[in-house]
């Protein structure tokens, strides 16, 4: 029995063009069933060209990819019964209605009327849409907009889900909306790929995530081991002149944005100290755990050992 | 063709249509005013209203048989639905069809009409009904054809530079050929209304209405030409075009 949803090996892809583009350089990713994870990327990092290969929409150039045991290359069919993607920058049809784009979606699928009303009304009520499923999405707000194409993917009733940036152009609340459903889905034993390039959602909703950058994975695991990477594991935010402390602004562990710095030192009795040391000396001072921001700007960064 | 095929065609098209129909109803109107827009002239004029209106019911189904391929993939490719649809297990040749017919369904009223307004006035005879439905059919199809080659070698254009396009070669198609007038009036040069769907179409109805005579032979080049010239572009497109990009 195939125990991994998705599974990549060695996966390339390079553009053909003027200018050969590298997107991936050789992805090996391994997605367990009823798991949420993340590809946490950049902008162009390859996260965008991974799924869309293993969606069937796009042909790698070398490498082997299987969902739930089926090949993306020779078993196209097969992967796409059980698969749903809602793409990047999705937008939606003015005239549709969410009913519209959840109930003719699950048709496509071979399903009977009767049971795609079922499984449009369950998709519907499930992302909070039920009570507007007769608006058009002209009328609707983005995240209204967004959530109506999540259901049509939630519909399906598949058992792998691909969503590219399902939440970017939506406010907080919104996205805290998105981040509840999709929580959901796995509390239901479906599998997400999620992709984004949002820390913090990344941190919330995966149960593993991967780093992807220039097209190599460069840190993967739970966001905690993620996070366990970076050397310096706490961070000392102070506001004020850091001279009067005797630090450096040059310092590799010290990152500035105008009259606030960041501080990166080693253990939580490091951190506590320098914050003891910035009040005494009259500067705004708290600290924390490093977060997968941190970890992330210095992985991508080249700055992690 | 299997049944999930035949049933995702149906599905398509009323995914692209009904809520249009339901929610756009002016665009019935839109697609018979255009249509019927040289009948003013041709009525003013003191032309033949009987060959007009022949030429409407013809640019009616071309207008839109060359738009929808190009517009709809172009708008599905913009709001991401056509990489939704890839990712379904849903086969190229339903997709295809199921764009193409969806907007045929916004000319079927203004087809109907200008039929029975044809039937009327003596453009079109009840013998002629039936050749009169094949030709169209014919006709939208080849054009609809043209259009999805047009989309396929213009995969990386704008959808706004698609959509002139279309609306350029639909009333270059309905509108510059002998499809409103005859093509006689072209004397020696009444070959050329063979190499247009549209035309084509045009004169083949007015064959069987008895407003035109043409040999046998020549009458079966041209439902020839017609049904030619439809599969050489659906082949050439189904050979270029990718479902899933390379």
């Amino acid at each position: 029995m195939v125990e991994e949803a998705v599974k990549s090996a060695d996966l390339v892809k390079t553009y053909r063009g003027k200018e050969n583009v590298e997107a991936l350089k050789g992805i090996n990713i391994s997605i367990k069933k009823g798991e949420l994870f993340t590809l946490l990327g950049p902008n162009g990092a390859g996260k965008t060209t991974f799924l869309r290969i293993i969606s069937t929409q796009l042909f790698p150039t070398s490498g082997r990819a299987h969902v739930l045991g089926y090949d993306v290359v020779t078993q196209p069919n097969e992967v796409r019964k059980r698969i749903a993607v809602v793409p990047q920058d999705v937008a939606t049809y003015a005239n549709f209605t969410p009913w519209e784009y959840s109930y003719y979606f699950t048709m496509l699928r071979g399903v009977s009327k009767p049971d795609a009303k079922t499984a449009a009304e369950g998709a519907l009520k499930a992302v909070e849409l039920w009570d507007l499923r007769d608006r058009t999405c002209a009328t609707l707000s983005g995240g209204e907009k967004k959530r109506a194409i999540i259901a049509a993917a939630l519909a399906s009733n598949v058992d792998v889900f691909m969503l590219d940036e399902p939440t970017s152009g939506l406010d907080a609340v919104a996205r805290r909306n998105v981040w509840a459903v999709l929580r959901e889905m796995v509390e239901q034993g479906k599998t997400i790929l999620l992709t984004t390039h949002i820390m913090e959602e990344a941190e919330m909703v995966s149960d593993r995530l991967a780093i992807v950058h220039k097209g190599n994975v460069v840190a993967e695991g739970t966001p905690e081991e993620i996070k366990r990477l970076a050397k310096d594991r706490f961070r000392v935010v102070i506001e004020g002149n850091l001279k009067s402390l005797g630090l450096s602004e040059n310092n590799d562990n010290i990152t500035k944005f105008g009259s606030k710095s960041i501080v990166y030192v080693k253990d939580e009795n490091e951190a506590i100290e320098l914050v003891g040391k910035s009040l005494k000396k009259g500067l705004k001072a708290e600290t924390a755990p490093v977060t997968l921001e941190d970890v992330f700007v210095k992985l991508v960064g080249g700055e992690v050992d | 063709m299997n049944f999930k095929i035949l049933r995702d065609i149906l599905i398509i098209t009323g995914l692209k249509s009904m809520p249009d129909l339901k929610r756009q109803p002016l665009m019935l109107l839109l697609v018979g005013l255009i249509s019927s827009l040289p009948l003013f002239f041709i009525v003013v004029l003191g032309g033949n209203i009987g060959l007009g209106l022949i030429g409407a019911m013809v640019s009616a189904t071309s207008f839109i048989g060359m738009s929808a391929p190009i517009q709809e993939i172009a708008f599905d490719r913009y709001v991401k639905i056509r990489e939704m649809i890839v990712a379904m297990p849903v086969h190229p040749l339903s997709y295809a069809i199921g764009v193409a017919l969806a907007p045929l369904i916004l000319s079927v009223p203004s087809l109907v009409f200008f039929g029975a307004l044809a039937l009327y006035v003596g453009g079109l005879s009840i013998t002629s009904v039936f050749p009169a439905i094949a030709a169209i059919i014919f006709c939208w199809a080849s054009v609809s054809s043209i259009g999805f080659l047009i989309s396929t070698y213009l995969q990386k254009a704008s959808p706004y530079t698609l959509n002139s396009m279309s609306n350029i070669l639909g009333i270059l198609l309905g509108f510059i050929p002998p499809v409103y007038y005859a093509e006689e009036v072209l004397g020696s040069f009444s070959w050329i209304a063979m190499i247009f769907p549209t035309s084509n179409a045009t004169s083949l109805i007015r064959v069987y209405s008895g407003t035109l005579s043409l040999p046998f032979e020549i009458v079966a080049i041209r439902w020839t030409i017609l049904v030619a010239t439809m599969i050489a572009s659906a082949i050439i497109t189904a050979s270029k075009a990718r479902w899933r990009e390379p």
